[in-house]
């Protein structure tokens, strides 16, 4: 008698153990996807749960990033930065971002955007303490979209943290982004949001009123 | 003559072309030389024009307690006292500063938005019942920095409705983000002005690490607390870049060392162009307890203010213990960090080109914010037959003149130093110079000497700047001292003058009413156009132009 019920018992008991959440580590806590301890946190992880827009996992991306004030070299006006401010991914596809931070104080890398209804604030969003790294896995969903990245402590975005990754084609660059948008000056004046546009029409408006001038005053 | 009209309107299309050419085309250094010999740019001129705003979109006078943070509570151990003021403290940040960051668990942790190496607490050196090896870490925020994307002011802090000058300043080691969420400009509550108070034991092995996360270099000098030279392992300690140490490059950290012996209301700032960088609100408070049994300080106070968890000798002498932080502020030098994007061009503005000698100040603020916003936070609460500590420290570059309406307070320490018994001053005003402390003792007996009995009692700057804001009134540093009976249940004091829905519209500070409520006619006072010398420039060009028409008429004319 007790042979025929230790057996679905002992199946049930594996499935808890199994089941997402119940044996995870010790730096699981309120929040699912979330790790925190003093080298950094992971926030908005997710390794297995799809979008409601995606069949299936349309394969893995891995990211490297590293962070520091040395990649801000590259780039004028910037103070911050990563080593690479743009990435491109399938999608509907899994990445696992592998972040270093080479400063001696902490950095983020904060994605926004993603679906409210699986990401916590439509956010993933990862932080190394100095001259620490943390991994974090995450699902995107399967429309073509730019999501900005970035760093959120105060003035590092606007001193060069600022990336971009974008899903299938994407949804348009953003803004002042290093070495792909990157103009930091911030844009003033009439015509100035496209300076291709502007220069084709004040050149010709220029010439024309110069040779007008010269006919007339001949 | 046709020659020169060639040249002419060579010079006129030049110049026009000059002029309509997109502002972020022309070279760097022609745009820095550009700003200083013409002034503003287009972008620093957005920044200043705040659309004016009708007095019946006044803000709340005292926002709801939604998150419970004035009730009395006990978080993780710590029982956290209910703090009388609209705005209180976070107390999670409260008991995690008493606790020490890393003895709470992660739920308090996440709440207080503290790094778990905010504040280490480690072992009991002396055997009494509390820690004594201290490890501080602080971290450099810049709060109404500019932003390449938007025309507004980035992690924002208002001193006052519709003012955010730029500021610097130092905090605890945070974790995430700087803004109170994402979709936020807002600082979030742990990142504001005046740097926050920290508070050790007498003879606390103490380090203090400064993680550099600002773009600019900075230093920590610890004014007046008893620190050796150099560390044990022969590095500068004492914060001075042209004597001890080079400066902490951004992205870069230090630590200082220091076990004082002695005890007292302290100073700390950062020692990089003292000039610019104290003013811009790298200065804070260093205060050293006397040593107790059972004596867990609270390392940070976030704001100064209302102490909610004082000290075992400040107990025992007095019923509560407030810290009050004096800063003054100049407008133009905090709008230079909002000029420009560029690190290079703003370590040049700030570094080389600002001149403290032909600066003059605008706001005048007591922790951190100016009247109507000091009422939310800073009011000094009592009762009668109470003894009050106040500590006070004078952070700006002048000097203020402190009066208490209805009390003469008894000074008791300069500059941490105990002054004795009977040769105690007591008075109402007090003039505290640049840097220097004074512990006060506000005593609300009813006697006509130290206090003239219950009410809402003025307490402010009397040299009579100090009461404004960028040279309006009321504003600057007023604040008051109320009776309990004289304070709402929000914690908002009850006046029995005008009302105060004026004071809080951004509209108010813009000059668009009369301090006293008498004229509601100087709502162009403020505009700011363009400057001077570009509509200068502007008549030139249109006067050549129609210099060049009417020459032109009159010489078909005249060939008739």
């Amino acid at each position: 008698m007790s042979k025929i019920f230790s057996r679905p018992l002992l199946f049930l008991f594996a499935l808890i153990l199994g089941s997402p959440g119940y044996g995870a580590d010790a730096h699981h806590h309120h929040m699912p996807g979330m790790t925190m301890d003093a080298t950094g946190m992971v926030m908005g992880g997710n390794k297995d749960k799809l979008p409601d827009d995606c069949e299936s996992i349309n394969g893995d991306f891995e990211i490297n990033v590293v962070a520091g004030t040395e990649y801000a070299e590259p780039y004028a006006s910037t103070m911050f930065g990563f080593d690479k401010h743009e990435w491109q991914v399938k999608p509907c596809s899994r990445i696992t971002v592998n972040f270093k931070n080479e400063d001696d104080v902490r950095h983020q890398w904060m994605l926004h955007g993603l679906p409210k209804y699986l990401y916590d604030r439509g956010m993933f969003h990862m932080e190394a303490a100095g001259g620490h790294s943390q991994t974090g896995v995450f699902i995107v969903p399967s429309d073509n979209k730019t999501y900005l990245v970035h760093c959120d402590i105060a003035q590092h975005m606007e001193k060069g943290m600022k990336a971009q990754l974008v899903v299938g084609s994407g949804s348009g660059d953003l803004w002042s982004i290093p070495g792909v948008t990157a103009d930091f000056e911030r844009p003033a004046g009439i015509l100035s949001s496209k300076p291709w546009y502007a220069l084709l029409i004040s050149v010709p408006v220029f010439l024309f009123v110069f040779f007008v001038g010269l006919r007339f005053f001949r | 003559m046709t020659r020169l009209y060639r040249i002419l309107l060579l010079i006129v299309l030049v110049l026009a072309f000059a002029v309509i050419l997109p502002w972020q085309w022309y070279p760097r250094e022609w745009r820095v030389w550009y700003a200083d010999t013409f002034g503003a740019s287009g972008f620093q001129q957005q920044a200043e024009v705040i659309p004016p705003t009708p007095s019946d979109n006044a803000e709340e006078a005292c926002p709801p307690d939604i998150r419970g943070w004035r009730k009395a509570q006990t978080i993780a151990g710590i029982e956290i006292t209910a703090s009388p003021n609209c705005l209180a403290d976070n107390p999670h940040a409260v008991a995690a500063f008493v606790k020490g960051t890393n003895n709470v668990g992660h739920m308090t942790l996440m709440n207080a938005r503290l790094s778990p190496d905010a504040v280490v607490k480690g072992r009991d050196l002396d055997g009494d019942g509390d820690p004594d090896a201290i490890h501080i870490r602080l971290e450099v925020f810049e709060l109404n920095g500019g932003s390449p994307d938007l025309d507004v002011p980035v992690t924002q802090y208002s001193i006052a409705p519709g003012i955010t000058p730029g500021l610097w300043v130092f905090a605890p080691k945070s974790a995430g983000m700087s803004t109170e969420n994402f979709e936020s400009l807002l600082a979030q509550p742990g990142l504001r002005l005046p740097s926050p108070a920290i508070r050790v034991e007498q003879g606390d092995k103490v380090i203090v690490t400064l993680e550099n996360t600002h773009y600019m270099p900075h230093t920590i000098h610890f004014h007046g607390v008893d620190h050796p030279f150099l560390t044990a392992n022969g590095e500068g300690n004492d914060g001075v870049p042209v004597i001890s140490e080079k400066p902490v490059m951004p992205g870069k950290q230090r630590s200082y060392e220091m076990q004082p012996r002695q005890t007292g209301t302290m100073f700390y700032h950062c020692h990089v162009e003292v000039q610019a960088h104290v003013l811009m609100g790298l200065n804070g408070m260093f205060i050293i307890e006397e040593n107790r049994p059972n004596n867990w300080v609270q390392t940070f106070n976030i704001g100064d203010g209302f102490v909610r968890n004082s000290s075992v000798a400040v107990k025992e002498k007095y019923d509560r213990e407030y810290d009050l932080h004096y800063l003054d502020l100049d407008k133009e030098l905090g709008e230079k960090i909002q000029q420009s994007n560029d690190p290079r061009i703003v370590t040049q503005l700030i570094n080389r080109e600002y001149d403290i000698s032909q600066a003059d100040f605008e706001y005048y603020t007591l922790n951190g914010r100016s009247f109507p916003y000091t009422a939310r936070d800073s009011l000094i609460v009592t009762a009668p037959g109470e003894t009050v500590k106040l500590r006070v420290v004078n952070g700006g570059s002048e000097g203020v003149a402190i009066h208490t309406h209805g009390h003469k307070v008894t000074i008791t320490h300069y500059d941490g130093v105990e002054h004795p018994e009977p040769a105690r001053i007591t008075r109402d005003v007090v003039w505290i110079a640049s840097a220097q402390r004074v512990d006060l003792e506000l005593s609300t007996e009813n006697d006509g000497l130290h206090s003239y009995g219950e009410g809402v009692w003025l307490m402010h700057d009397h040299q009579e700047k100090g009461v404004t804001t960028n040279g309006f009134g009321p504003g600057g540093n007023v604040s008051a001292i109320v009776y309990e009976r004289y304070l709402q249940d929000n914690g908002w004091p009850m006046t029995f003058g005008m009302g105060w829905k004026n004071f809080l519209t951004p509209g108010f500070y813009q000059r668009q009413e009369d301090g006293s409520g008498a004229t509601a006619l100087l709502a162009s006072v403020e505009e700011s156009g363009p400057s001077i010398m570009r509509l200068a420039l502007l008549a030139v060009l249109a006067g050549l132009f129609f210099g060049l028409l009417v020459s032109w008429v009159l010489k078909g004319r005249s060939r008739v």
